[in-house]
Parts: structure tokens; sequence; C-alpha cells
């Protein structure tokens, strides 16, 4: 079985191409012939299909995929390439769960089955920016005392250290990377959970030696926690990834990998961009070792993984995924409009009964205002994840699937120039911590529209 | 063979990414004394033409588009040489230069802008992902550049592109390149904060902004 010597002796021996090459000649072409092959259909009548041989076939359509393109390594030119053997021999070795947090917050994070009763782990926060470090901490002890959250994504915080803007690779970043840790431990102790996973880390890093500098344990990082690591896309890594991985292994911490593909970029349309995704479980497991993973595959044009199209390889590939791959997913959507907009919960609730019904073993709850917008994220979106995730477990996919159709009505128009929202500062009292009495009474208004048409809230 | 199925020859050749099928209609239309440029303009731009609508209408995607681009590229490789030979004029829409900035190895939205602005004429020169302002400006010196085009995906690398502004300004080249930015975490807030001609919110809409201000 090969294991990450393996893949970084492939980086420096496989074939030598240019990248262009790989991109036009190598994995258009090759997904292209996929996905004609194995039949892999989008029906957009159906964002929620219930077809366990249709997911089975995107697996085995993902598994040759991987066998036939490899991994393209940025650094060196070359493609990382592996057989179907080992794509198989790494699965069935692959542990299929991951120790997370400690103390009375730790956990095992384990794969769900498409209509599972069980819920959806809860992943709760975002790894976005807001304007003070008050804020973030304020928010991320209010999302993180929910009992039900079992693991964060921690805050980026703010963008600048001392006043200055934090750069990719420079000396701020890591200053800006040691505070996110240091900042989401306390939120997390502030409301008596200071076992919880972190489980994005680092979210301030976009440079590897900050991710690596910034994971010292003097800093809080616990080998408990949880790393991601991005593949590039589409199918590409490079040294800085690879260093991570080399790192985290060595300590023995939990590696995630994450893919994001693009809806509409060089995965085409819906059918391809499944198949990449389910690829991209395999390709942690066997180039990174693994044992999560975290992926938000996005709609390109708009940006955001509530769209029809995204919907249904969200559910094609979280059924393909639960039912062959053994490693817990992450589920993440982008929801394009904002924090008190009706808009925004009929999005998630969209893409939870989606991910949910199909098998996601965690969800994180949905980013909103497509995750660019300063200050735009409020507990009450947790809320309201949490809520809905319960909900949706109570629920099969042909269930969801009658929901999902009615939901898009009431905002897939909308997509396009989806309402922005409003700042936490804007619809919440930002010294106590609670919601303003006008997005309290949207919450009130949009929770009864959605159990009027069927969501089975408690 | 007529005319009229060249012409159809070299539109459909686009549509379908075919680039064999592009030079060989792009030889017969130079064999068959056809004009050139009505050969590109009648043939090969109606099917890029055709291309980018189903693109904006959600029915193509990038690899149609890339493959377009290049099976365009292919036949004016053939078609170019007759079109200086007859000093045909044609129209100069612009030259671009694109690049993600230092830090960010993200490319999809960057080379789906590039393709767009090459099926509509202008000529891209795309330095690909991480580069730095002075890079992006030499490269920019060296094309006799009209415009540039940058990309920034992550909030930490956004910073990147106010370096490249900055630089112009310093070096007193800013008011000869129009500068256009986008990328996940670029809002108009942004690219007016740092001095940016203009924004695209996806990859068409950065396009048609480019299109706009060279057109300006």
């Amino acid at each position: 079985m090969i294991d990450f010597l393996d893949i970084c002796e492939r980086a420096e021996t496989g074939p030598l191409m240019t990248e262009k090459d790989f991109e036009m000649k190598t994995f258009i072409p090759k997904l292209r012939e996929v996905v004609k092959e194995y039949g892999v259909q989008y029906d957009s009548e159906t964002p929620v299909p219930a077809d366990d041989a249709a997911a089975d076939r995107v697996y085995e359509a993902s598994v040759d995929f991987l066998a036939r393109v490899g991994v393209y390594c940025q650094d060196t030119n070359r493609v990382i390439q592996f057989t179907e053997q080992e794509i198989r021999d790494a699965l069935a070795s692959a542990p299929g769960e991951c120790l997370t947090g400690e103390g009375k917050d730790a956990s095992v994070f384990r794969v769900r089955q498409p209509d599972d009763e069980r819920p959806a782990r809860c992943h709760v926060n975002w790894g976005t920016i807001h304007s003070s470090q008050e804020m973030a901490v304020n928010i991320m002890a209010t999302n993180v005392a929910h009992p039900e959250a079992k693991a964060i994504s921690i805050s980026s915080v703010t963008n600048t250290v001392r006043g200055m803007r934090v750069k990719a690779g420079s000396p701020l970043e890591m200053y800006a990377g040691i505070r996110c840790i240091r900042v989401a431990r306390d939120a997390c102790r502030r409301a008596g959970r200071p076992g919880l996973p972190l489980m994005n880390l680092v979210p301030a890093a976009a440079a590897a030696v900050t991710t690596i500098g910034a994971s010292a344990a003097q800093f809080g990082a616990r080998p408990t926690d949880g790393w991601i690591i991005g593949i590039i896309s589409e199918n590409k890594i490079d040294y800085g990834a690879m260093n991570k991985v080399a790192y985290l292994l060595n300590w023995g911490a939990n590696v995630g990998c994450q893919g994001a593909p693009s809806l509409g970029g060089y995965c085409g349309g819906a059918p391809g961009t499944a198949v990449v995704n389910t690829a991209y479980f395999l390709l942690g497991i066997v180039a990174m070792r693994a044992n999560y993973h975290l992926c938000f595959p996005i709609h390109f044009q708009h940006g955001c993984c509530s769209t029809r199209d995204v919907l249904w390889l969200v559910s094609t590939s979280s059924q393909a995924g639960s039912r062959n791959i053994p490693i817990p997913v992450i589920w993440l959507g982008y929801m394009a409009a904002g924090p008190n907009t009706k808009m925004y919960f009929y999005e998630a609730a969209a893409y939870l009964l989606a991910a949910t019904t199909s098998g996601a073993d965690a969800v994180k709850m949905p980013t909103p205002a497509k995750g660019v917008k300063i200050d735009a994220s409020t507990p009450l979106e947790t809320k309201f994840g949490i809520e809905m995730v319960k909900a949706a477990s109570r629920l099969n996919r042909q269930q969801a699937n009658e929901l999902v159709i009615k939901l898009l009505e009431k905002y897939e128009s909308r997509i396009p120039n989806a309402p922005e929202g409003d700042r936490y500062q804007d619809c919440f009292d930002v010294k106590t911590g609670k919601p303003g009495e006008s997005y309290l009474r949207l919450y009130g208004e949009v929770k009864e529209e959605l159990g009027a048409i069927g969501i089975p809230f408690e | 063979m007529q005319k009229n199925e060249i012409l159809e020859n070299l539109k459909s050749a686009v549509i379908e990414g075919d680039e064999d099928r592009a030079r060989e209609n792009a030889m017969a239309a130079l064999q068959a004394n056809m004009d050139p440029l009505e050969a590109m303009q009648m043939g090969l731009a109606r099917g890029t033409d055709t291309v980018g609508e189903r693109f904006e209408q959600g029915e193509a995607y990038l690899p149609e588009l890339m493959m377009a681009g290049e099976a365009f590229k292919a036949a004016m490789e053939i078609l170019n040489p007759e079109i200086k030979r007859l000093q045909k004029d044609v129209v100069d829409v612009g030259t671009v230069v694109i690049s993600t900035v230092r830090g960010d190895l993200h490319s999809i939205g960057k080379n789906i802008v590039a393709t767009v602005l090459e099926t509509n004429g202008f000529h891209v020169v795309n330095l690909g992902v991480d580069k730095g302002a002075l890079e992006i400006i030499e490269e920019a010196e060296k094309a006799n550049a009209d415009a540039i085009g940058l990309s920034a995906l992550m909030a930490t690398t956004m910073p990147g592109q106010k370096e490249v502004i900055d630089a112009l300004i310093e070096l007193n080249l800013r008011d000869k390149y129009r500068v256009v930015v986008g990328g996940g975490p670029v809002t108009q807030e942004w690219a007016d904060e740092i001095g940016a001609d203009g924004y695209g919110q996806d990859a068409v809409e950065a396009a048609t902004m480019l299109t706009k201000l060279l057109a300006s």
C-alpha cells in the first residue's frame, strides 16, 4: 500500500507535463470520457435524487477518473499517478472516522448514510472576518454554546494587525494565524467548551509557513483539532500543501483534505463536478492520508452552493461518498443571501435538506452572503441550522426532494441579485449579544412558513 | 467546397472545439480564394459568439469556451499570414495582461475572463498565478498592454491588487493602464478603495467591464 513518502517520490518522478496540457489534454477529456461511460446524468427536476445505483456509479466513476488522471504537482510539473488497485487498497485501510476534541467535548466524527435517522454532526461558526476581535469572540462563544455543536470553524478574526492589512505569506499573516487560534480557544473557554475541536486550521493562513508556524502547540493547537489542506482547483497540489501534510503526519494530528470544485469551470456541468467532488474524497485518503474531508462544490458564476444544479451534485456526491468511501465529510454551503433576509433561510433550508438526507456526516451552518462580506454572520443562522439539521434527520431523500423543489421556487430566480443582508451589528445588540426585534420577528415568520410547507421542526 | 459550406464548417469547428477541423477549413478557405477576414468574421467568430451565448446561458462551461478558443486560434494561425499579406485592416480591440496576484494559486475565474476576452478579439497575455506587482507591470510594458486584469480569491491576497496599483502610481504609469479587479472576496467597495478602474462580480462581468473601459 502506498504511503505519503511514495507520494513525495512520485511528485519527483511522475510524467512531466505543462499545467495547461494537464488541464486540456488530461483532466477535461478524461472527465468527459468517464461521465459518458458511467452514464452520470443531471436531472434538474430531481435536485435530491434517491437512486442508490446512480450514486454508486458516481463512486465507481470517481475511482476510474482518479486512476486515469492522477494529481498534478505544480512545483515539479509532474503528475502523481495511482493505479485503481492502489486507490482501493487505500480505501480498505482508511480509518473511516476521526477522534476530535478533548475532555467532555471529545467526540468521534463518523460516517452517516443516506436517509440516516441520526442527525448530521453540527459544525458551527465560519472562517470569516470581523471588524473587531471582540465581535469575533462574542459570535464564536454564542455559536459554540449550543450543546449540539460538536466542532467549530474558527474565525479569521480581523484582516488587520495593528491597523496594517494582513497579506498572504507576510509576517503579519503569522501574527494573524497565531491570534485566530488563541482567540478561538478563549471564546470556547468562555462558553464552557474548552475541549471543542477547531476543525478548519488555520483560516487566517494562506501560506504553508504560516499554517505550520501558527500550529505550534504553544499557541494552543492540539493534535485532536483538524487542519484542512486544500486541493488546488482542479486536481492539483503543490509543495505548500504537501509540507503541511508532512508536518501533521509526523505530529499525528487530524488531516482534513479540502475540495471545492467549481461547477462551470474545468469540471463542466453538474455530472462532471459530482464525479470530481467524489474523487477528491479519494484523493485526500490516497495522497494526504486524510482522516476527514471538507468540501464546498460551488457554482462558479454565482459564487454560491444553493443553485439547483449544485444541490443535485451535493446530494449525489454525498450519497456516493457515504455509501462507499470511509471518510467523514463536512459539507459547507455558501448561501447567496445574507443575514436578516428570508432568502438566506430558504437557501439554507434547501442546502441542509439536500445534504443531510443524502448522508452528509457533518454540516457546517450555511455561510451567509457568500462569505465575502465583513461582519455578515450572526448566531441566529447557527440556531436555525441546528434546528434544520434535526428536522432533516426526520426525513428521507424523497421527502427532502419535494421540499427542496418548493424552496427553490421561493429563491432560485433571485440568486443573481441576492440581498446582501445586514451586518451583525445592524441586527444584533452588540453589548448583549442578543438578536434585535426585527430579526427575531423575521426569524419567527420564516420558521412558520417553512413549517407550513412541511419541514418538521421540533 | 463551396464558400458557405466552408463558413459553416469553420463555425461548427469552433463550436465543437475541433482544432484539426478548424485548420483544415481555414486551409480550404485560402485554397478557395476566400477573403480571410470574411472567413474569420463570418465563420470562426460566429462560432465563438455561439459558444459565448451558451456560456452566459449556463449551457456551456469553461471547457467548451477554452476548446472553442483553441480551435479559433488554430484556424487563425493559417489565416493571419494571409490577412497580413493582403494588408487587411483588422480592428485592434486591445491587449490585456491578466494575472492572479502574489500568494494566490487560484486560476479558474481568471482563465474564464482570459478566454472570454480572447473570443471577443482581445490579445491576452495570461501570466498565470502567484505573480508580484513588478512582474505584472513589466509584462504589461513588454506587451504594450492597454489594460491589466487582477484576480484574487482570498482576503489575504487581495492586498496584492492594491500593490499593483500603488506600484503603477509610484512608477508614473497609472494613467497608461486600465486596471480591473475581481475574485471571490473582491467587492466594488474594495475596487473603489484601491483606485481600480473597474470591478467584475463574476468572470463574464469582468470581461464585459474591460471591454467597455477599452472602448471608451
